[in-house]
């Protein structure tokens, strides 16, 4: 063949086989990169996903401090099991002590007094008597029997004056005592030690953002899990659901319904940070769960699947009311 | 009688040459150029495809990728609630500064990823472990961010530098496709991109999502825009949209587009006038050929097959000399080149056309021919 003999033709073989050759490497397609841990996957065929966060079964309890003030000692320490009415922090009753003293000092002198006023009456009492016994009116004038008489009824009330004193001196002292007790903070009830954001020494304010204590009970724990405002008409109650800890999306843990929030609240953005974000408003649906054989934590967050039942109406015929309409210009 | 037509046109081995050359220059120029402008159109996508993630979430007026809307962070979680999502992440994107330790300021792209999966991360790693941007303040880069940096001898896994005054510490070094406005990229966690940017009150800048394996993507995707009112694209179409937008709001798609022309007339042209004056200087022989009563058919069968030996023979040429210069050239990633088969089956198409128009402009000479030329 003539064709063959020419150097170009070879020439125009190999620069296509080359083209084919670079083709066949570039322009394949690398597959994407196995994730680092499974992402959550629903195991329902239809869904509502939500973010959870797992919490004690009975809402975890913000403990707080009655009055601002320094805290002088903390008895507990986290992961304690406490009691009702078991102290927690003591905040610093200096103050109130000096203050008791005062009231308490307060107390002796009235004492002392009644007994000044017990004798009086006593003295007058004698001497009344005594003129009273004399019969002869001129040894005894009427003026001074009437004097005497009029002294022994001021001493009587000025006992009864003594005596209001002191019981008003001795509410005082309890005044003192009862908010001397209210400077000891005590656990609501009982339950764990959650938290503890502050140490000896510091000073506690009235209505931070940051609770001083996290009290709340860690054996039976719930997932609380935030649905967006938009997919809340797709809950029911009774739905099931799973939950997935971040990082962990392989291992379920089965949930059990308990209640839905009638109260739909702004969503809280967990960056952190102590101004909030307000987004969105999400209504909240309560889980219960067995604890899986993983440990889990409360305040952890969890990615929550809820089985949900298609709707007669698909989303497809009905729109969605956040696509924007158009305006009528 | 091919046998003939083929000795005739390589015979001449000056005006073979030269129809060759011709063919060639024409074939290279539209292959390269059309190459370089794919190649730049690839690289204005890299953003979407360096993810490699096969639905892409966001607000539904998105022009192009790097043109942010944030939005709310629960749609991660209508996007998982919709039918036939396997799942779905959030993706943090946006611009910020990066203060260097010598005081240089660059510009960088922070692509935040969801941090118990890292999707959407870069295949392959040059340096380091990915996987070391779950560590406080680590952030990984790539390989165009520490060319941009400053080489090297600057920036290298376990350099620290600041994001919006706070700090960051380089783990690993990912290699990727070079992006159009070359801005670097730095990969943190979405937590963490979150921290390093200033406020917003929305944060989401897409959602990551993949349709579950036998339900079509194109069945997701339209469920996801009709339920949740956001946009969704797969990864191709958010690149097209991308493209389409460079090309509107940039002069590539014209200046490109006229080199490509310019190649295919200029090719068209020298063909077309070698082969014709090729046909002229060879006119005695095919009167020769028509007076021992050859038929104007076989005549015109045989410019054809000149005309297509030639054609393809510069076509091949042409085509190995522009691969061999992608192959040389931009292997590294430095330059835009993306060769593909459509473009080759397109510029042999359009060779085709040339050979087949430049042939009849001949067949016509031919038809007209008299068979007493020989004798003139």
């Amino acid at each position: 063949m003539i064709v063959m003999k020419r150097m170009s033709v070879w020439l125009a073989i190999a620069g296509v086989g080359l083209a084919a050759w670079v083709l066949m490497g570039a322009n394949q397609k690398d597959p994407m990169p196995q994730p680092i841990s499974e992402p959550p996957r629903s195991p329902y065929p239809h869904t509502v996903a939500a973010s959870g966060l797992i919490e004690a079964v009975n809402e975890n309890v913000r403990i707080a401090p009655p009055v601002a003030g320094l805290i002088t000692k903390v008895f507990v320490k986290v992961g304690d099991q406490v009691t009702e009415q078991a102290p927690l922090f003591q905040l610093d009753d200096r103050e109130l002590r000096a203050q008791l003293l005062t009231r308490e000092a307060a107390i002796p002198p009235l004492q002392a007094q009644i007994e000044e006023q017990k004798y009086k009456v006593g003295d007058l009492e004698t001497q009344l008597q005594r003129l009273r016994s004399v019969h002869d009116e001129r040894a005894v004038s009427e003026d001074d029997l009437k004097r005497t008489w009029y002294a022994l009824e001021m001493a009587k009330r000025g006992a009864q004056r003594v005596q209001a004193t002191l019981k008003q001196a001795m509410a005082q002292r309890d005044e003192v005592m009862i908010l001397l007790d209210r400077l000891t903070v005590r656990a609501p009830r009982r339950g764990t030690i959650l938290q503890v954001n502050f140490r000896a020494g510091e000073y506690a304010t009235l209505g931070s953002t940051e609770p001083l204590m996290l009290l709340g009970e860690t054996e039976q724990l719930q997932v609380r899990a935030d649905i967006d405002e938009v997919n809340a008409p797709l809950v029911v109650p009774q739905a099931g659901g799973t939950a997935s800890i971040r990082s962990l999306a392989d291992h379920t843990i089965p949930l059990t319904f308990v209640r839905i929030e009638p109260y739909v609240i702004p969503k809280k953005s967990l960056t952190g940070e102590n101004a909030e974000r307000v987004d969105t408003r999400v209504l909240q649906v309560i889980y219960r769960f067995e604890r899986p054989p993983f440990p889990v934590y409360a305040g952890q967050q969890v990615d929550v699947f809820i089985e949900r039942h298609p709707s007669p109406t698909s989303g497809e015929t009905q729109p969605s009311p956040v696509v924007p309409t158009e305006q009528p210009s | 009688m091919n046998y003939v037509a083929l000795k005739m046109l390589f015979g001449d081995r000056a005006k073979y040459l030269m129809l060759l050359c011709g063919l060639t220059f024409a074939v290279m120029l539209i292959v390269q150029q059309g190459s370089i402008f794919w190649g730049l159109m690839m690289w204005s996508q890299a953003n979407i495809s360096n993810l490699n993630v096969p639905i892409w979430v966001t607000d539904p007026g998105i022009a192009q990728v790097d043109e942010v809307k944030p939005i709310a962070s629960t749609a991660v979680d209508r996007v998982r609630s919709v039918d036939g999502v396997e799942w779905a992440v959030p993706l943090y994107r946006g611009l910020l500064r990066a203060r260097l330790a010598n005081g240089e300021y660059h510009q960088i792209t922070l692509t935040g990823l969801e941090s118990a999966t890292l999707i959407g991360r870069p295949a392959e790693v040059l340096e380091g472990r990915f996987e070391d941007i779950l560590q406080p303040d680590a952030v990984a880069l790539d390989q165009w961010a520490v060319e941009r940096m400053g080489g090297p001898t600057v920036v290298t896994v376990g350099t620290i530098f600041e994001l919006n005054d706070k700090l960051a510490r380089v783990v690993a070094i990912a290699k990727t496709q070079k992006s159009f406005t070359n801005v670097p990229v730095v990969y943190t966690t979405y937590e963490r991109a979150i921290r390093y940017v200033p406020r917003e009150r929305r944060t989401l800048s897409y959602v990551l999502a993949k349709a579950r394996d036998g339900v079509p993507v194109a069945d997701v995707i339209q469920r996801i825009r009709a339920e949740t009112g956001l946009g969704a694209f797969t990864e191709e179409d958010f690149g097209f949209k991308t493209i389409m937008w460079v090309l509107k709001n940039t002069g590539i798609g014209i200046n490109f587009g006229t080199t490509i022309l310019l190649g295919f007339i200029v090719g068209m042209a020298i063909a077309g006038q070698t082969f014709y004056l090729f046909t002229i200087e060879n006119l005695k022989q095919f009167g020769a050929l028509k007076a021992m009563g050859a038929s104007t058919f076989t005549l015109a069968r045989m410019i054809l097959l000149q005309a297509f030996t030639v054609g393809l023979t510069g076509y091949g040429v042409g085509v190995g000399l522009a691969t061999a210069f992608g192959f040389l050239t931009a292997r590294g990633g430095n330059l835009p080149f993306a060769e593909t088969w459509q473009l080759l089956l397109l510029v042999l198409v359009a060779l085709l056309t040339i050979c087949l128009v430049s042939a009849s402009v001949s067949i016509l000479k031919l038809v007209r021919l008299e068979p007493a030329i020989v004798f003139r």
